[in-house]
């Protein structure tokens, strides 16, 4: 048995190899440097993504805004966004100005979001699902990343911080913090990829146009 | 009428149609067939001149009507047999005092029980005979089912009750592969919901129901042959009143044929003259104008439980066959509805009310039962459930859209108004709403949570509204992703304070307007950074209170 057969072994998975030509192009975020260091070239369009900030309002709605308008973008075959127990409401004239569609934002409050975030990615009418939970259980979260990885639609998931220690089947975990001169984004797990730290600079969620 | 009209003067004998029937005026040429005989004749232009009529009436007749309108009609939709479990049944009537067999089934036929035997008799005859007493408004609802049956074959269907439903069905052989074949698929339909029917087509609906009612199950095409056909059948079929056949038969009149014998003036003169316009009704001789049956406009039904349920998987197991009935009768219409009603009767406690709202019309089972399911979950039963019963929203016609080319859209399109009434049916209604644009200065009201258009966002127009006036309207000023439902008072002035001393990076924006309408704003918006780098849309407020807000948070 030679080498290449031993590694075409569907049990086993290699983190940068031929695998990763074949795998799913992204869905890319509007910030090159970013993109750079994903392994699709941008947000997988499979599977969960984390995003871990302390607070809110510090960027972490702008890293998505030109994903979710190159979304609606797609014209005929764009799908809905859900937006799942938001921390506060979500303003239709900046996220127009964004380019979004506000005429497809879904807002749904729901306490118990993991709930509807998984009805919102089975159903199949939704091209991104955007919640914000605490997910204390390790079960809730294992069924998100199942129905995500299901269902063909940008799914991320807002947390604390200080959920980045605990183990997550997420595609993509992506801390968020604010550094002197910009926004820190550090990549904490990557399927496919691997670790990074990238520096944007402040961005800014009127005109994500200067970030490309 | 112009074809029933010529023969009408002679009552009686067979039906020609013309004053000379010999086979030679059949070879004649067209124009001269034209003129001599029926209009008609010329315009089919076949010269073989056979009276074709202009109505085909198929008479449904039940004669187990009673006991079939007993049965559980649910259960008898998956054609299992219900009534054999316990032994022979009979149902009951209360007359002359007494309870009277009225319909009984084939076991207990078998042990020589009849109908109009006495209950006491019966019993005596078979001691394990299950006894129920009739109900006449099922008895109603199963010749409406019946009609709503036949609703499906043909148009013009009208009910001769208490047993019998008439369908006009000429226009509809053509459909279903001829007369025979019509009346096959009408019989498994009826079989199907556990009815045993007798079945006859004829020109005229009178005649066609006195056929069925005698179990002749025949079918004419021409009215010319009524007359020899009816001869034979009883005299009971006409339903006269019990009087009038006794004196007809102490004169030796038992069957249709020796009352057409009789003479016309002397039988009207000694019996109503209307029995006498129901024999010409019957030979099609004189016009039979018959009520079209209007089908009910919402859809009410019910099931009483037994034993009561207080277990919410089992209820919901109790009302699914409630659910396909009621698609049943929607299909039926080309119906669909938008809202539904469930009442929960209980035996002390007020019923229990759940009403499902559709995020647009509906018309199937599953998807409903997967609604109230929802439903059933987040209610809390304070007794057992007695009785379910269900009431249809107004009836609205139902969508049946092209399918797409292209899969993946199509499913997007479906799936939004069932994720919608979902989450709806879950967290109830408020909790689900879209976004909508506001041409208007003041923030607050630049936007509302409007409705979720449906069918609407795949529309380049629509797609349009949201982004390009959008950014018309705010052309540079920055807007936050976050706007507070209510401004939030800052601490401190000058800097303002929120989680540390602000740090203003733009602004100000003076934003002055709704004078018009009572809440006014004069306001200096900033744009300002807290330490830890969030940023935050706030304002100083000009009126005579002043002070700092919070009013917004950049994503």
């Amino acid at each position: 048995m030679s080498l290449d057969e031993l590694l075409r072994h569907p049990a086993l998975w290699r983190a940068r190899g031929p695998g990763e030509a074949a795998g799913r192009p992204g869905l890319p975020t509007g910030f090159a440097a970013l993109d750079r260091c994903l392994p699709g070239g941008g947000w997988p369009s499979r599977g969960l993504v984390e995003i871990l900030a302390d607070h809110t309002g510090i960027g972490e709605l702008s890293l998505l805004l030109p994903a979710l308008a190159r979304l609606c973008a797609e014209g005929h075959e764009a799908g809905w966004l859900a937006w799942v127990s938001p921390p506060h409401p979500p303003y239709a004239p900046a996220l127009a100005a964004c380019g979004i569609d506000v005429g497809r934002v879904l807002v749904v409050r729901a306490p118990p979001a993991e709930w509807a975030m998984e009805q919102a990615l089975r159903s199949g009418a939704c091209s991104a699902v955007l919640g914000w939970a605490a997910c204390r259980d390790r079960q809730s979260l294992r069924r998100l990343q199942l129905a995500a990885e299901q269902s063909d639609c940008l799914a991320v998931l807002f947390r604390r911080l200080r959920n980045g220690s605990e183990p997550s089947p997420a595609v993509l975990r992506i801390a968020l913090a604010s550094g002197r001169d910009g926004l820190e984004v550090r990549i904490l797990k990557s399927r496919g990829g691997r670790a990074a730290s990238v520096r944007l600079g402040w961005i800014d969620a009127a005109s994500p146009a200067q970030a490309h | 009428m112009a074809r029933s009209g010529q023969p009408r003067v002679t009552p009686g004998v067979p039906l020609s149609q013309a004053p000379a029937p010999d086979p030679s005026a059949r070879r004649r040429p067209r124009p001269q067939t034209a003129s001599g005989g029926g209009r008609r004749r010329g315009v089919d232009g076949s010269a073989v001149a056979v009276p074709v009529a202009r109505e085909l009436w198929l008479a449904v007749h039940l004669p187990h009507y009673v006991l079939e309108s007993l049965q559980p009609r649910a259960t008898a939709a998956d054609g299992a047999a219900i009534p054999c479990d316990g032994g022979p049944v009979v149902v009951v009537d209360f007359e002359r005092g007494g309870k009277v067999v009225c319909d009984c089934d084939v076991p207990a036929t078998a042990s020589g029980i009849v109908p109009g035997m006495a209950l006491n008799s019966a019993l005596a005859l078979e001691p394990g005979l299950r006894v129920s007493s009739r109900e006449p408004r099922r008895e109603r609802a199963l010749l409406d089912a019946v009609a709503a049956v036949a609703q499906e074959f043909t148009p013009r269907v009208s009910l001769a009750p208490p047993d019998g439903v008439l369908l006009e069905v000429r226009g509809s052989l053509r459909l279903f592969g001829g007369a025979r074949s019509l009346c096959e698929r009408l019989r498994e339909r009826l079989q199907a919901h556990g009815l045993d029917p007798r079945l006859a087509l004829t020109p005229v609906p009178l005649a066609a129901l006195w056929f069925a009612r005698a179990g002749v199950e025949v079918a004419l095409r021409r009215p010319d042959t009524l007359p020899a056909r009816l001869a034979p059948l009883p005299l009971a079929v006409t339903r006269w009143p019990a009087r009038t056949l006794q004196a007809l038969a102490t004169l030796g009149v038992r069957a249709v044929g020796d009352c057409l014998r009789l003479p016309r003036d002397g039988f009207a003169r000694r019996f109503e003259p209307r029995l006498r316009l129901e024999l010409d009704r019957a030979l099609g001789q004189a016009p039979d104008p018959r009520a079209n049956f209007v089908a009910a406009e919402r859809c009410v039904l019910r099931r009483d439980l037994e034993p009561e349920l207080a277990d919410i998987a089992r209820l919901r197991r109790a009302i699914e066959p409630l659910l396909d009935e009621l698609c049943a009768f929607l299909r039926g219409r080309g119906a669909a509805i938008e809202s539904l009603e469930l009442r929960l009767l209980h035996r002390e406690a007020p019923a229990t009310r759940l009403r499902l709202r559709f995020a647009e019309p509906v018309a199937v089972a599953g998807r409903i039962a997967a609604l109230l399911q929802e439903r059933l979950a987040r209610t809390d039963l304070p007794e057992p459930v007695r009785a379910v019963r269900l009431r249809s929203g107004a009836l609205v016609e139902a969508r049946e859209e092209a399918g797409e080319l292209f899969a993946r859209d199509r499913r997007r399109a479906s799936a939004v108004p069932q994720l919608v009434e979902r989450l709806r049916a879950r967290l109830g209604g408020e909790a689900v709403h879209g976004l909508c644009l506001v041409p208007e200065h003041r923030p607050e009201a630049a936007q509302k949570s409007g409705d979720i258009h449906l069918g609407s966002p795949t529309s380049p127009a629509n797609a349009g509204r949201g982004t390009g006036k959008g950014r018309g309207e705010c052309p540079a000023v920055p807007r936050p992703v976050w706007l507070l439902a209510v401004p939030q008072p800052l601490e401190g002035d000058d800097p303002p304070r929120c989680e540390g001393p602000l740090e203003i990076e733009e602004g100000p924006e003076r934003i002055e307007s709704g004078w018009w309408d009572g809440s006014d704003v004069r306001r200096d918006y900033y744009v300002a950074r807290t330490p830890a780098g969030v940023r935050l849309w706030i304002f100083r407020e000009r009126r005579a209170a002043g002070g700092w807000f919070l009013h917004g948070v950049f994503g």
